[in-house]
C-alpha cells in the first residue's frame, strides 16, 4: 500500500507534531499528533479492508476466438470483468499479457470511476482486444492487474491465481525466417499458397499429421519441441501479368513522343507475355471508363491487332476530378479528429469541427462509383498476381488510385509505368500515395 | 434520516459553540487565541472548497486550535479534534450511512481512550514510546497480512 500526496502530507504533520511534543514536552501537542496518527491508521485499515473485499469480489471470464493459431495470426480476446466497487475508490483493471503477445487494437484494461457515497455496487465491463502471438508455444494471459486508489492511499496487485488466468493459446510455429522476397524464375513465381508444384521457400511449419511426407519433417524443430513438425513449402505458379493501359483523353494535350513510347512498351510486354506464358490479358481504360478487356489471348497477331485498334487517345464519357474514396474520407475524418483534440484555439476548433462535419456529410452521400464496381467484376475472375499499369499521368489520377486499391485488395501486386518526364518529378512519396508496389518510367 | 446538505458547516458551528461554552465556563487564560484560530479554520474551509487535497489544509488549519484548547484543558482539545474529524469526514462524503456514523463514533471512543492515557501521564516520553511500539506492531501485522493476501491471489503455493 502506498501513501498518496494527501496522506503523505498528514504523515509529515503527525511526525512534526510528535517531534515538537517530545522537544517541548507538551501534552497538548502530543494529543493532537496522536489522534491524527490514529485517524491515519484507521483510514489505512479501512482502505485495506475495502481493497480486500473488492479483490475477493472480482470475477473475470476470458474467451478466445480460437485456441490454436499459427504464429503471426490475430486472435480476438474478450474478457468479462465483474467487480464490487466500493465508494470513493477509483479502480483500474488491466490484462497482464505475456511478452509473446502483441496487442493489435482495442483496450486491454478498463477504469471504474470513483462513485460518491453509496453502498458497494457490482459493476460489469467487457474488454475486447486483438492480439498477435510473435513466438510459438503454449501461452496464456497470466491474469489481471488491479489498481485501486482513494484520496489517501493506493494499492495494486497482480492477480495471477487460477480463477484469473486465461485459457491456453497454443501457437504453432511459422517459418518467419524465410526470405520475404519472392523467388522468381523465368516462367514461375513462388506464392504463399499450397499448390501441386512446390518451390524451395518454406511457407510455414506445422505439426505432423499421419500421411505427411516424412522427407518434409523439420528435425531441428522436432528435437526442440519433442514433437514432430513438418515444413510446408510455398507453391509455384506460372501466371502472366495483367496489362492495364490508361489511354489519354483526346481533348487533353499530351506528348506524342511519350505516347509512342507507351505503345511500344505495351506491345513489347504483350509479346513477351505470350511467348513466356502462352497468353496475355489486357485491360484498356481511359480515365474511369473501361473500354476493352482482352482476357487470356493466346494469338499474338490478334492481340496486336486489338492494340493497334485501340491504342490512340479516346473520348472520355465519364471524368473523375480529385475523387476521394470512402477510405480516404474516413482517414481525413480521423486526421481532423486528432487535430480537433490538439487544437486549443476556439476558432481552430470551430474550423476543424465544421470541416469534419462536411467530410461526414460527404461520406454519408458517397456511393461506390460505377468504375470501381466494373473493376471488381473484371478483376475478380482473373487469375493474376501481378499487373502492370501504363499511363501518361496527365491530369487527374483518381481513377488510377481506385484501380490500384481494388487490385491490392485482390492481392495483386501493382507496377506502375509512366513517362520519364512525369517519372522524374514523382518520388517515393507519390508512389506511396498511389499505393503501387513499384513506379518506373517506361523506356 | 434526512441529513442537512452541508454537514461540515454543522460541525464547524458545533465547534464554535463548544469553544464559546468552554471559554465562558472555564475562563482560560489563552481565550484570545481561539477566535482568530477559529476564523482561520473558517477561511481555509471557504477558500479550499474546490481543491482536491483540501482535507490536508483543513487538518493543518485545525491543529493549532486543537493544541490551543488542549493546552487549557485536554478534554476540550479532544472535543475540537472530534469536530475536526467530523468536518473532514463530511467533506469527503463519508458520513452518509448509519455505518459511517458508527465508524465515526468508534473513532471518537478510541481517541477518548488515547486522551485518557495521555491525561494520566505526566511526561510525553512514555506515551510516545507506547505509541511508537503500537504503531510498529500495527505496521508489522499489516505487512504480514499483506504478504498472505498477495500470496493467496498471485497464484503462489499455499
Amino acid at each position: 500500500m502506498r501513501l498518496r500526496r494527501c496522506a503523505q502530507g498528514i504523515s509529515l504533520l503527525v511526525i512534526l507534531l510528535l517531534v515538537l511534543a517530545l522537544i517541548l514536552d507538551s501534552m497538548a501537542i502530543l494529543l493532537a499528533g496522536s489522534t491524527l496518527l490514529f485517524a491515519l491508521a484507521a483510514l489505512a485499515l479501512s482502505f485495506d479492508n475495502r481493497f480486500r473485499q473488492m479483490v475477493a469480489s472480482l470475477m473475470t471470464n476470458r474467451t478466445l476466438e480460437r485456441t490454436m493459431v499459427r504464429k503471426g495470426a490475430t486472435v480476438r480476446v474478450t474478457t468479462q470483468i465483474a467487480v464490487q466497487v466500493p465508494a470513493h475508490m477509483e479502480v483500474k483493471i488491466a490484462e497482464n499479457l505475456p511478452s509473446g503477445l502483441v496487442v493489435q487494437d482495442g483496450e486491454t484494461g478498463t477504469v471504474f470511476e470513483a462513485v460518491p457515497a453509496a453502498p458497494p455496487q457490482r459493476q460489469e465491463r467487457k474488454v475486447t482486444y486483438r492480439v498477435t502471438p510473435v513466438v510459438h508455444g503454449s501461452m496464456h494471459v497470466s491474469g489481471v492487474s488491479l489498481t485501486a486508489r482513494d484520496l489517501f492511499f493506493e494499492n495494486s496487485i497482480d492477480l495471477s491465481s487460477e480463477p484469473f488466468r486465461g485459457p491456453v493459446l497454443f501457437v504453432q510455429p511459422r517459418g518467419l525466417f524465410e526470405p520475404s522476397s519472392q523467388r522468381v524464375t523465368a516462367e514461375t513465381r513462388e506464392i504463399e499458397k499450397m499448390s501441386v508444384l512446390s518451390g524451395f521457400g518454406i511457407r510455414a511449419l506445422r505439426e505432423y499429421y499421419t500421411g505427411d511426407d516424412l522427407r518434409r519433417i523439420d528435425w531441428k524443430l522436432t528435437a526442440k519441441h519433442d514433437k514432430l513438425f513438418v515444413r510446408e513449402y510455398s507453391g509455384v505458379m506460372s501466371l502472366p501479368p495483367l496489362i492495364i493501359v490508361d489511354l489519354p483523353w483526346r481533348r487533353a494535350p499530351h506528348s506524342a513522343q511519350d505516347f509512342d513510347r507507351m505503345v511500344a512498351a505495351v506491345a513489347g510486354m504483350a509479346e513477351y507475355s505470350v511467348k513466356m506464358f502462352q497468353y496475355v490479358s489486357v485491360l484498356l481504360i481511359s480515365g474511369p471508363n473501361i473500354l476493352q478487356y482482352m482476357g487470356e489471348e493466346k494469338d499474338l497477331q490478334r492481340c496486336m491487332s486489338v492494340l493497334r485498334e485501340w491504342m490512340h487517345p479516346v473520348e472520355r464519357t465519364v471524368h473523375f476530378y480529385r475523387m476521394p474514396d470512402r477510405s480516404d474520407l474516413r482517414r481525413q475524418i480521423r486526421t481532423l479528429e486528432s487535430r480537433l483534440e490538439e487544437a486549443r484555439d476556439p476558432s481552430s476548433q470551430k474550423f476543424f469541427d465544421s470541416l469534419k462535419k462536411q467530410y461526414l456529410r460527404s461520406l454519408q452521400a458517397q456511393q461506390i462509383p460505377a468504375f470501381t464496381a466494373q473493376l471488381i467484376r473484371t478483376l475478380s475472375p482473373l487469375m493474376a498476381d501481378e499487373c502492370y499499369v501504363f499511363s501518361l499521368f496527365f491530369g487527374d489520377a483518381s481513377h488510377l488510385r481506385q484501380l490500384i486499391r481494388q487490385a491490392k485488395a485482390m492481392k495483386i501486386r501493382v507496377h506502375v509505368r509512366m513517362p520519364g518526364t512525369a517519372g522524374s518529378s514523382a518520388g517515393p512519396e507519390y508512389q506511396s500515395r498511389l499505393g503501387a508496389d513499384t513506379l518506373e518510367a517506361f523506356a | 434520516m434526512n441529513l442537512p446538505l452541508r454537514l461540515d458547516h454543522g460541525f464547524f458551528l458545533l465547534m464554535a459553540a463548544g469553544i464559546l461554552i468552554f471559554t465562558v465556563v472555564a475562563s482560560p487564560s489563552s481565550w484570545y487565541l481561539y477566535p482568530p484560530l477559529l476564523v482561520l479554520l473558517g477561511i481555509v474551509l471557504r477558500v479550499t472548497r474546490a481543491w482536491n487535497d483540501r482535507v490536508f489544509y483543513i487538518l493543518c488549519a485545525g491543529q493549532p486550535l486543537v493544541i490551543a484548547l488542549s493546552a487549557a484543558q485536554g478534554w476540550a482539545g479532544l472535543f475540537i479534534m472530534w469536530m475536526l474529524a467530523g468536518i473532514v469526514l463530511a467533506t469527503l462524503g463519508m458520513l452518509v450511512s448509519g455505518r459511517d456514523w458508527q465508524s465515526y463514533a468508534a473513532f471518537c471512543g478510541a481517541t477518548l481512550v488515547i486522551a485518557a492515557g495521555i491525561d494520566a501521564s505526566n511526561h510525553v516520553l512514555l506515551p510516545l514510546v507506547i505509541m511508537g511500539g503500537l504503531t510498529s506492531l500495527f505496521v508489522a501485522v499489516q505487512t504480514i497480512r499483506e504478504y498472505q493476501f498477495r500470496k493467496r491471489y498471485t497464484g503462489a503455493n499455499p
